[in-house]
Parts: C-alpha cells; structure tokens; sequence
C-alpha cells in the first residue's frame, strides 16, 4: 500500500503546505460538528496525506474551527471505503474522502463491485500531478513519435515500464499516447507493472527495460540528474518553470493527456448546504498564493475544479478510461 | 494419525487451490506467463509436501480433551464477534468485554477479570488514541 | 577525508538539544512500537508523520525523529520475540527461533542485551556503510534485474529448510502455504484479481502483518488457554538471569555479527528485500556455517546475534537505495520516502549534493540515535524483564488486544481482524503439528514480489524463460541457491550422523 502510493503524497503535501499560509475566512453558514476524512488506505500513502494535510491547512486557515480526524479505511484499493460511504454513511455532511485518478481509473473498470460514480457527490480536485514519457540519457530515442515507431514496427522490442497494476494508471497513460498515434492494436504494446514509479525509474537506468511511464513527479531527480531524458509531457501545453523545457505530447502531434488528480467526494447524500459548504472551503484553500509557489517546485500543475464542474470532469474521464480498457481488454 | 490427517487435508487444499486458481478469468491481455502459472506450481509443490507428511508422518502431538478444545473455541468465537461489533459498539466497550472474557477464562476471578478488562481496554484507549492519535471506533458514545 | 568533514559538518546540523530530545522520544516511541505487535517500524512511522507535521518540525528535524523510530522499532521487535515468542514486527520473527528458548531456559536478560548489542553493531556497521560505500551500492543495486531478483528470491527460500524443524515435507508445506496466501488479490501483470472470491477486501492481498499477528500473538494466547491449568501461575516466577551477558558470550558471537551484518546489509540495499530477508538470510546462512552441534533453534545465542544484526544492518542499508535513487528498499522508507517528498526534498542521485545538510544531518542522527538505543536498551533489559513477571492472565489479554488494536488502528478493517482470528486458529493448529510458522510469513511477505519479478523477467524477454539464467550474476545466485538445498540432504544428513554418534559418546561426560 504505502509504496503504490507514496507518490500521491506529493501532490497531497504540496497543499498541505500552501494551505499554512494565513487565508482570510469568506463565506458559507455551514460549519460541519465533526470534521472527518476518509483515507482509503494505509498511514503515509497519499490518501492519507492528501487527508491529514488539507485537514490541517483548513485548521491552519481558519476555515475549520476544530481538528478533522482522520480515518484510515484501507481495503480494495479505495473500493472498501467508497462501498462503506455508500451503503452505512449516504447522508453524512461532516464526511469526505480523499480520492485521486485511480479511484475514477477503478470505478470505470467496475473494480468496485457494485458501485458506480454518480453514488457519491465529487466536491473539488486539490492539483494534479501530469504524466510524463522518459527514455534513459543514453538512448537512441530523442522524441515521443520515435519511440512509438519502434513499437509500431516491433512492439516486443520496447518494453515499457510503469508504477501501477496492468490497467492502471500509468498503464492507461502510455496507451492513450499509443492509441492517439495510431497504433491499431494497443494491446501489444510491452507494458511491464512495477511496485511503484521509483522501482520502474530503477530499472530503466539499469537497462532493463526501454521506456518509462509514471507522474512528473517520480522523474524530477532523475531528469535533474542526467540520468533519464523526460521524450513528452501529456499536459495540454508546456508547464512552467524549470519543467517548461519538456516537450508535451500534443506539440508532437500525438494529442494524449493524463494527469493524476487529488481531490475529493463526499456521500452522496449530502445535503446541498454542507456541500457547497465544503466546496467553500476547498476553493478557498487552493486559491492561495503560497500553494502556487510550491506546486511550480512540485511540477504539480493546477487543476481548478471545483463543484458541477469537477463532477463532469470526473465523468468524462470515467468515460475515456472506460473506452480504452474495453479496447485492451480489462473490462468486457 | 495425526500427520495423515493433515497430509490429506493438505491434498484437499492444494486440489482446492488449484481449482480456484483454474476460475481464474484471465483478460485478452495477459504476460508470457501468465497469472495461473505461479498458483498452479505452487499447488503441485504444497500436494508434493501433503503426500510426504501423509506417507511418512511424525508422531502426533498430544491434542487437548475436549473440554480445552471447547475452550479455544469459544474463545475464537468471542474474538470473532470482537472483529464483529467493534465498529458497532465502540472501542472502549468492546476491549473491555473481551479481554475480560479472555482474562477470566485464563484464570482470573470474574470480578478480577473485570477490573482487568476495564483497566486494559482504559490503558490502550489512553496510549492509542489520545497520545498516538490512532482513530479507533468510536461507537455510540464516541469512544 | 572530505566524507569525514561532511560528517562533521552532519554532526553540526543535529547537535541541537532539540534534535537529541527528538531523537530520545523517537528512540523510546520507536522501542515500544517495535515491541508491541501489530505495530512495526512502517507504522510506527507513518503514525508519528502527523505529530512531525503538528510539531511544525523542519526538513531535518522531522527526519531525525521518524529515523530514530525507525531504528528504535527495529530494536525493539526483539524485546517481545525473546521474552513472548512474538514478534513485535516481521524482521523480528527470526529471533524467536533462538531468542524464545534462551529466555525459557532463564536467560531472557542475556538474550535480550546480547541482542541489544548486535543490533548496535549491525546498525553501527551499516551506517557506515551507508556513508562510504554509498555511490558503489548503488551500481551494485542496478545489476539486479528481474531475472536476478527472482533468482535472489528462490536462494531464500532454498536455504529454508535449514532453518526449522526436523521435518523438510513441513517446511516445504508452510512455504507453499506462505506464498499461496501472497497470490491473493488483484494480479498486477494482468489485473485480474484472483482467489479473492468475489470479496472486494481481498482485492489489496493479505497484509503480512494480519498474517504475522494472528499466527504467532494470537495462536499463542490459545495455546496459554489450552494448557493454563498445567502452568498455572507458574510462569509468573521464571527466572530472568543475568542482565549483562557474559564476556565470553559476545565474543563468541563477534564472528555471527559481523557476517550476519554484511549480509543483511547488502539485502536490504537491494530495494524489495529489505530487512526481514536480512535477518532471515543472516539467521539461515549462519546456521549452515556454524551450527555444528545442531544447538541452533534450541537457544544458542548466536542465532539470536545473527539475525538481530542481519536485520538491524538491513535497516541502515535500506537507506542507501532510498536516498540515492528515491527507491524505497522496504515498507519504512517508502513511508520515509513520502515524508522527504512532503518537506519538499526529492530524493535521487543529485541529494547528496543538493542537500548535503539533510542528508548528512540524518546520518549523524543515525549515529545518535544507535548510541542512544545501545544506551538505554541495556539498562531497560531489567524493566522489559519484568514482563515476565505478569501473570498471563493479564499478560494474554492484553497482547490480544494491543494485536486487534495494531491492525484495526491502521486498517480500521473489522475484516482484517476476522482474518487474523482465522490466522490465530491456523497458527495453533499447525504448531500442535509442529510446522514452522516462519516460512508462512516469508512465504506471505515475498510471494508476490518474486512472482512478479519472474513475470517481468519473462515478459520482458518475450516468454524465454532462459533469460533468467542470463547473466553472471543470476548465474552465481542459482548456483548458490542450489548448493544451499542439495547440500544439506545429502552431506547434511551423513554429517548429522555422524555428529549424533559423537555427541552421543560425549553425553555422558558434558551432561
């Protein structure tokens, strides 16, 4: 658990921290009794910190009068906590759970018996973590269209290496680009799963395999380093700062997106004064100046999703991730 | 005997994990090898190792009678519904009660046992949660 | 000469009285977690993140009190294996194996300081290799590929049968059963879940702390229910012996720390072996070299300084792949890992150079931390004595409770309990059958890892299966792992004949 998902942390931390900075309280009556936040998993994954930290940056700001405990519910990658939501807790406004692009990536693979995403209420994505496409220093390989030539003409010659389960989500990623360059048959594409992103850096430098996919992220000290060369970015245009040299996948012609959002849900019974309450709240934490800062060192990219509108967003990804994994397989 | 009970009951486990193992739905997309390869030489070895328990058993061990059997019994029973009713009734109630249970029936005076029960579930509760900061179930009256 | 000033210039960083005192309340959170079961050093720390972060702790500071629980858990999982044959944590199980029986027969405080002692050693060594052999460890971790940690993998369990019981078909079988239970939940090369039946608590596998949990705390308090009648109190009065170990002691063990150190110090540089294949390969192999009279298993104390340096040893070196490639080596440092990433440090081949502060700080509070565990593990051998003396009418409950409470307080799983119940009842089952319950948790631990690194192998090479003797170094690992099974059942059985007849003649004389 913890090593699938220390990555999260990042991105989780990052607005931890940010949310420290001093945030004038706004606006909304309600003010939940008892704070409380669903981990999905373990002490010190990302869940967890994606919870302890938004819980004490919304202290720290003001925006909450009391502490938010944390539970942790680990089980089912999230599927224990989503169904425990669903059937025991529908109507509680003082709840919500951490979530990120594997819950959408397990709701639309139906890994979740039972439950779908519209039984719970999305309230608003914290940042997310953009996916990128590396290939070490030395290799032959300079762009992301190079690479999917060599798949095209032998996909067993490329083998690609990733932090998540087959059909996760650096999985997906990879498939996405493939699927956008007009590779017919993704399935042959030589995707090998590793226990997180750092273990799947290690063997590309160690020649193992050809290529990586995982989250910006994973491959900063690496880049930094020299060791490994970062051939796209599947961000809809080029970030800023020190990432601003990394080619996106779209400037290349293969127009593929991924980014592993954090945020939230809440029960889906909620009422509507908690839930606008809580979206308050959240949106007022990620308008921060502070939080800024620390996600350009992060190469933590905003995601300002908030409400109705992070609901649709949720939607249509549970939609795209749906349709490739019928076409690999996955699911029927 | 005993040895031969287990070696059989050791076959019956490696047929039944072998057969679940073959209930595995594999996807269009799967490796060179394949998830039922590893369970499946898995269950070959755990027959191989049940068939030599089975053919050349150790002596058996002294089993307890039945009344210490019944014992450990109702002592998983007890935990089981532990696991059960913590998130129902609390953490503090449940410890109480069970390590009660389990203090009385290692030899303590019932009224010992409560007192032990008490201080134990009281002493975890006090280290856990409010110094640690472990969210236990909280229960009905919120510990 | 420059690493020395480095070190100096780390010593600097950490000699505050605000980094020794954190570094005391680590050491002491970290031994008592260590020594309650259910919780290890990976939840120890991942528990004590929030305080870090409530505390308002700085980069430094924070890592050298999670650090110091870190080391102190490490130290601590021995405390209840010796005195309870429980192991506060998986790494520990191995010192039960010796540790248990030396205190049954009235050496618990030998035992528990001759271990405090090596796991200062290990740890000491260990961070010295961390300091100077750091950039080479790092070549020497990126030699392994999937092949070579599969074949790494089945060495470990090739060496098994050495390690327990008379009877090989047993062992055999609780490793089968082990690695069976490993299989359990969402394949992760295809992602079909399987043998989960359907049940979506399933779907993450068994965690190997509900497994170690249930079969050695809980079978254990049946075992005290089935026999308390015979007992009684009796246990309350055992003698606890010497508090220092004699000089002769430790020196015998000198040779066993320090090749058990080595060991587990190359293991748990290797990321996804860690500490507890550390302290088993340090216990296995050290038995094959040492144990002559076959006294290992009965409460020989060099089984106990082996495996308590091995995985003492293998916590230092999990270290190096963690801070100079951001792998995490084990459980603890991906959870370490996470709080680096969260004080906005990134790990990785340019951290020695980028934050020569932090890190040089964390290993002079490495250093620290050791003299300080070393320092007030020897004195408190008499207070962790004094366990002994609760009647296990309290005693059991309470190791009962603390053991639901570990898993429950992590997981919040009413799940999980009810699998580490049904664990309890196998663990008593099978120690009536007299089969050795520490393949089951290396089986448990490791299964998925070496499947997963056989499937990658394969993969990668396109469904050869020959690629997995396909370097030098998987070669080496094949051959040792051979020679370690079939040695012991040819040679090991004219050997032990041998010996029997000997010992047998000296009976008379040394009894």
């Amino acid at each position: 658990m913890t090593i699938t998902f220390f990555r999260g942390a990042v991105a989780a931390v990052t607005i931890g921290l940010a949310g420290s900075a001093a945030l004038a309280e706004s606006h909304t009556g309600f003010t939940p009794e008892n704070p409380e936040c669903i981990a999905p998993a373990n002490p010190g994954g990302g869940w967890d910190f994606t919870c302890r930290q938004v819980g004490k940056s919304l202290q720290d700001a003001g925006l909450l009068d009391q502490t938010m405990q944390v539970v942790n519910l680990a089980g089912g990658g999230g599927g224990v906590a989503f169904s425990e939501v669903v059937t025991k807790r529908p109507d509680d406004d003082d709840l919500i759970v951490a979530a990120s692009a594997a819950t959408a990536t397990r709701l639309a693979q139906g890994a979740y018996p039972g439950n779908t995403m519209d039984q719970v209420r999305w309230l608003a994505s914290i940042g997310a973590d953009y996916g990128v496409i590396a290939v070490a220093a030395d290799s032959e390989v300079e762009t992301l269209p190079d690479l999917l030539d060599r798949i095209k003409s032998d996909p067993t010659a490329v083998s690609i290496a990733g932090g998540s389960a087959v059909g996760g989500w650096d999985h997906l990623k990879v498939l996405i680009a493939a699927s956008a360059y007009g590779i017919e048959d993704v399935r042959s594409v030589k995707y090998i799963a590793f226990d997180g992103g750092g273990e799947a850096v290690t063997q590309l430098l160690a020649g193992s395999v050809q290529a990586f996919t995982g989250d910006i992220s994973e491959a900063k000290g690496f880049v930094d380093s020299g060791d490994i060369k970062v051939i796209a970015v599947l961000a809809p245009e080029r970030l800023d700062g020190e990432f601003a040299e990394m080619p996106t996948a779209r400037e290349q012609g293969v127009d593929a997106i991924g980014a592993n959002w954090r945020g939230f849900y809440a029960p889906g019974g909620m009422s509507d004064a908690a839930y606008e309450g809580w979206v308050g709240k959240i949106s007022d934490l990620y308008a921060s100046d502070a939080w800024k800062t620390v996600m350009e060192n992060n190469g933590l990219a905003p995601l300002d999703l908030q409400g109705a509108a992070f609901e649709q967003f949720v939607a249509d990804s549970v939609a795209q991730i749906q349709e490739i994994s019928k076409e690999i397989g996955i699911i029927q | 005997m005993s040895d031969r009970i287990f070696g059989a009951v050791g076959l019956i486990l490696a047929a039944f994990y072998a057969w679940a193992t073959l209930q595995i739905q594999v996807s269009f997309l799967s490796d060179a090898v394949g998830p039922k390869t590893f369970p499946l030489a898995i269950a070959a070895i755990l027959a191989i190792s049940s068939l030599a328990i089975l053919l050349r058993p150790d002596e058996g061990p002294d089993w307890p009678g039945i009344g210490r059997l019944a014992e450990i019994a109702a002592a998983t029973v007890v935990m089981i519904l532990y696991a059960q009713f913590l998130p129902e009734v609390g953490f503090v109630t449940a410890t109480a009660l069970a390590s009660a249970y389990l203090s009385w029936r290692l030899g303590n005076t019932i009224l010992m046992a409560i007192v032990a029960g008490i201080s134990i579930s009281v002493g975890i509760y006090v280290v856990f949660n409010l110094v640690l900061g472990l969210s236990l179930a909280r229960g009905p009256f919120g510990f | 000469m420059e690493t020395l000033a480095s070190l100096g210039d780390g010593f600097a960083v950490a000699l505050t009285w605000q980094n020794i005192g954190l570094a005391l309340l680590g050491c002491f959170l970290g031994t008592v977690m260590g020594a309650l079961p259910g919780l290890g050093p990976s939840n120890g720390v991942a528990i004590l993140i929030p305080l870090a972060f409530t505390m308002g702790l700085g980069p430094t500071p924070s890592l050298i009190l999670l650090t110091s629980v870190y080391y102190g858990a490490m130290y601590g999982g021995r405390i209840s294996s010796i005195l309870l044959n429980i192991p506060g944590d998986e790494p520990a199980m191995m010192t039960c194996l010796d540790g248990h029986p030396m205190a049954k027969k009235g050496l618990a405080g030998e035992a528990l300081s001759l271990s405090g002692i090596s796991s200062f050693v290990g740890a000491f060594l260990a961070t010295w290799g961390l300091i100077l052999l750091a950039p080479q460890l790092v070549k020497f971790a990126l030699l392994f590929g999937p092949a070579e940690y599969f074949a790494l993998f089945v060495l470990a369990f090739a060496t098994l049968g050495g390690v327990s019981s008379t009877n090989q078909a047993k062992s055999a079988f609780a490793a089968m059963l082990g690695l069976g239970v490993g299989v359990i939940g969402v394949d992760t090369q295809t992602g079909v879940p399987r043998l989960t039946f359907g049940e979506v608590h399933l779907y993450d596998g068994i965690d190997f702390l509900v497994a170690i949990v249930g079969l050695f705390a809980l079978s254990e308090v049946f075992i005290f229910l089935e026999t308390r009648h015979d007992k009684s109190d009796s246990v309350g009065r055992v003698e606890v012996g010497r508090l220092t170990p004699p000089w002769s002691m430790i020196k015998r063990c000198i040779p066993s720390m320090l090749r058990a150190s080595g060991l587990g110090f190359v293991a748990g540089v290797l990321p996804g072996a860690g500490a507890s294949l550390g302290s088993f390969i340090a216990y296995s192999m050290e038995k094959r070299m040492v144990d002559r009279e076959g006294t290992f298993g009965t409460g020989d104390p060099r089984g106990v300084a082996a495996p308590e340096a091995g995985n003492n040893a293998a916590a230092g070196g999990a270290l190096v792949p963690m801070l100079a490639l951001g792998v995490p080596g084990s459980g603890t440092t991906a959870v370490l890992l996470a709080v680096l990433l969260a004080l906005n440090i990134t790990p990785g081949p340019l951290l020695f150079t980028e934050n020569p502060d932090v890190v040089w700080g964390l290993i002079a509070a490495l250093f620290i931390a050791n003299f300080m565990l070393l320092a007030m593990n020897i004195p408190m051998v008499g207070m962790f004595t004094r366990v002994l003396m609760v009647p296990p009418k309290i005693l059991m409950p309470l190791v009962a409770m603390v053991s639901f409470v570990g898993i429950y307080g992590i997981s919040g799983s009413s799940f999980d309990l009810m699998v580490m119940v049904g664990f309890g009842v196998l663990g008593w089952v099978l120690r009536k059958l007299d089969v050795p319950l520490v393949p089951i948790i290396l089986g448990t631990l490791l299964g998925s890892t070496m499947e997963n690194n056989l499937r990658r192998a394969v993969t990668i090479s396109n469904g050869d299966y020959l690629t997995l003797v396909g370097s030098p170094l998987a070669i080496g690992l094949w051959v040792v792992a051979i020679v370690g099974f079939v040695l012991p059942v040819f040679v090991g059985r004219l050997v032990r004949s041998r010996m029997r007849g000997a010992r047998d003649q000296d009976a008379g004389i040394t009894d």
